[in-house]
């Protein structure tokens, strides 16, 4: 499950999980709804390699990857297929569809980023540039 | 509760013996006031963790417009020493070299009169904002990323009169990501989305006689204020280069107490690749700033005529997202001011020789519907402040809780009520950036004039605005 918070400036993307890999499908779903005004019929897909020091920066990574096909193709993610994370590395098929975007987001931050099991549950926090 | 000491009136110290780990002292300009709305947020705690980075000489500073950020706080400024001080990707910000330009119209407010409607009107077709890459200027992306504003300048004189002249040096188009050419791709001459804006307004009070006949503004007279910076092409470089950072700050021996903070020597491979990128976006969004200036003038063209076009002149162009090598107090340091304007005054060779005996000018965007002010830099800023005053009002409340306080079409009624023209195709996007989200600008500017930081020349209120 994940949670948007608001502060000042900025928002927090809040997700408890089951695993590290279902932190990352959650991120996706809760960008989407972020970012997305729409949606266009055609369905698209987007292959992501990633390298990063380690889960918590592959995270704010793979945010930064759906926010620059957000600006640049303007894809909204509605799934991922053939997600496969290890601690610094990540690759999956993102699919999804061309649509309206609300441009709010700049990029994902490692400003108080957290990426840690606890009690069995995997909690991840990340800031957007809004 | 953090300890501050009051200093003086306008200034209060977090002393650096209250952190082992900071370096330097942490202090902020405000009033009582405005510190106790600065104390409900992280950015006090914020400003100590910027006084922890390796290299930062005598203090890190914040503006009465402070508030909460990321790494660094918003409304701030962090001097390191050259050249082995570090330069940190997150003290400039994402949108690097987002500034402020201000054109002065031959006209007031009478002349103008009812075509004030459609020259706001015209201004929102000429200059996209929000969502889409359309529109923008096709442009050799290099040369921009090389020269800056000279690139597209129509005139001369609007590059004389911006800060640095519209160019930093040391750019480097390599060190940009082909990630961050992309995203710039077709944004020149557009506004974006946020608090981006273009404003038509009139100057409503004229304080300093000297330093406004100077800047080339009246009473009455008609301006247009424009912010804007350096678009996607500037957000990824800052996202490229903390990644960069984070990944080396063992090599370089340095602790951090977040990782927003990502940094590296100025003078490390890194340090130096990022400086490099950073005076290129730095460049775009100079460039973008003098398009959106071409597009301004070429809409007053189809409202007001040719000669009125003709005899719009640009009074200044201020960065507030960059990090400049400067001297200061007898030594070379790199002054990252993350919203925040270099105020330099009267006497200094860095401002226009129109300016020199003055002060620079400084502009402050209030929020939307209330005022903004002109200022001119005085010497309290070189002494006090590394040169630098604040740069807004600064925000007080949330995107979320503006929204739940008022919504965009309302806003928009009380503002048209106020007979401001407002073009924005996003009611959303306009209630979130509603006026009393907002710190008051009135407040934020007091407190650096009784400082000495800059003084008031002038008070502009809007008669219309473009919002993405």
């Amino acid at each position: 499950m994940y949670e948007w918070r608001s502060h000042t400036a900025e928002i927090e993307l809040a997700v408890d999980a089951g695993s590290p890999e279902e932190v990352f499908v959650e991120a996706v779903h809760a960008l989407a709804e972020l970012i997305s005004l729409g949606r266009d019929a055609e369905p698209q897909s987007n292959r992501v390699a990633i390298e990063a020091a380690d889960l918590g920066a592959l995270l704010v990574e793979w945010l930064e990857e759906l926010i620059v096909l957000a600006d640049t193709e303007s894809f909204v993610p509605e799934r991922v297929d053939d997600l496969r994370i290890d601690e610094t590395s990540l690759t999956a098929t993102l699919v999804g569809r061309g649509g309206p975007i609300d441009p709010l987001v700049k990029a994902a931050t490692y400003h108080g980023l957290r990426f840690a099991r606890d009690d069995g549950v995997w909690q991840a926090r990340v800031v957007l540039d809004v | 509760m953090v300890d501050l000491r009051r200093i003086d009136d306008t200034l209060y110290e977090i002393p650096a013996e209250a952190r082992p780990d900071m370096r330097v002292p942490a202090r902020v300009f405000a009033d009582d006031e405005l510190l106790a709305s600065i104390r409900g947020e992280d950015s006090l705690a914020q400003l100590q963790n910027v006084a922890t980075l390796p290299g930062i000489v005598e203090a890190a500073i914040a503006m009465p417009d402070i508030h909460q950020g990321y790494g660094f706080p918003v409304g701030g400024l962090a001097a390191t020493e050259l050249p082995d001080g570090v330069v940190s990707p997150g003290g400039v910000g994402y949108d690097i070299n987002c500034g402020v330009r201000l054109l002065a119209l031959p006209l007031t407010i009478d002349e103008l009169g009812d075509r004030r409607q459609r020259l706001v009107h015209e201004l929102s077709r000429a200059i996209p904002a929000g969502a889409g890459r359309e529109g923008g200027r096709r442009v050799d992306v290099d040369e921009v990323l090389r020269n800056g504003s000279r690139t597209v300048a129509e005139r001369e004189e609007d590059v004389e009169r911006t800060e640095s002249e519209g160019r930093l040096d040391g750019a480097d188009p390599s060190a940009v990501s082909d990630r961050a050419r992309k995203r710039g791709a077709g944004q020149l001459g557009t506004m974006g989305s946020g608090n981006h804006f273009v404003e038509v307004q009139a100057v409503d009070r004229v304080f300093d006689a000297a330093g406004a006949d100077a800047f080339g503004l009246g009473e009455r007279q008609v301006t247009v204020l424009i912010h804007s910076g350096s678009r996607g092409l500037g957000h990824q470089v800052c996202s490229d280069y903390v990644k960069r950072m984070d990944a080396v700050l063992g090599r370089y021996g340095i602790e951090l107490p977040d990782r927003q903070l990502s940094c590296a020597p100025a003078s490390s491979p890194e340090g130096q690749a990022y400086l490099a990128a950073m005076a290129a976006s730095a460049n775009f969004a100079w460039a973008n700033r003098q398009e959106i200036a071409n597009r301004t003038r070429a809409s007053v063209a189809r409202v007001l005529g040719d000669d009125t076009a003709a005899n719009t002149r640009q009074v200044y162009d201020v960065a507030h997202n960059v990090a400049k090598p400067e001297r200061h107090h007898g030594r070379a340091v790199l002054v990252h001011r993350k919203g925040a304007t270099r105020a330099f005054p009267a006497g200094s060779d860095e401002i226009p020789a129109a300016y020199r005996e003055v002060g620079q000018p400084v502009f402050i965007p209030g929020s939307m519907g209330t005022a903004s002010y002109v200022l001119a830099g005085e010497p309290g800023s070189l002494r006090r402040s590394f040169g630098t005053t604040c740069h807004g009002a600064g925000r007080r409340l949330s995107r979320t809780a503006a929204k739940k306080e008022i919504s965009g079409a309302e806003l928009r009624r009380q503002l048209e009520g106020r007979g401001i023209v407002v073009a924005s195709a996003s009611n959303k996007g306009l209630a979130e950036e509603a006026p009393f989200a907002y710190k008051d600008v009135e407040a934020v500017v007091d407190v650096v004039a009784r400082a000495g930081l800059a003084r008031r020349v002038a008070r502009l209120v809007p008669i219309g605005v473009v919002k993405g």
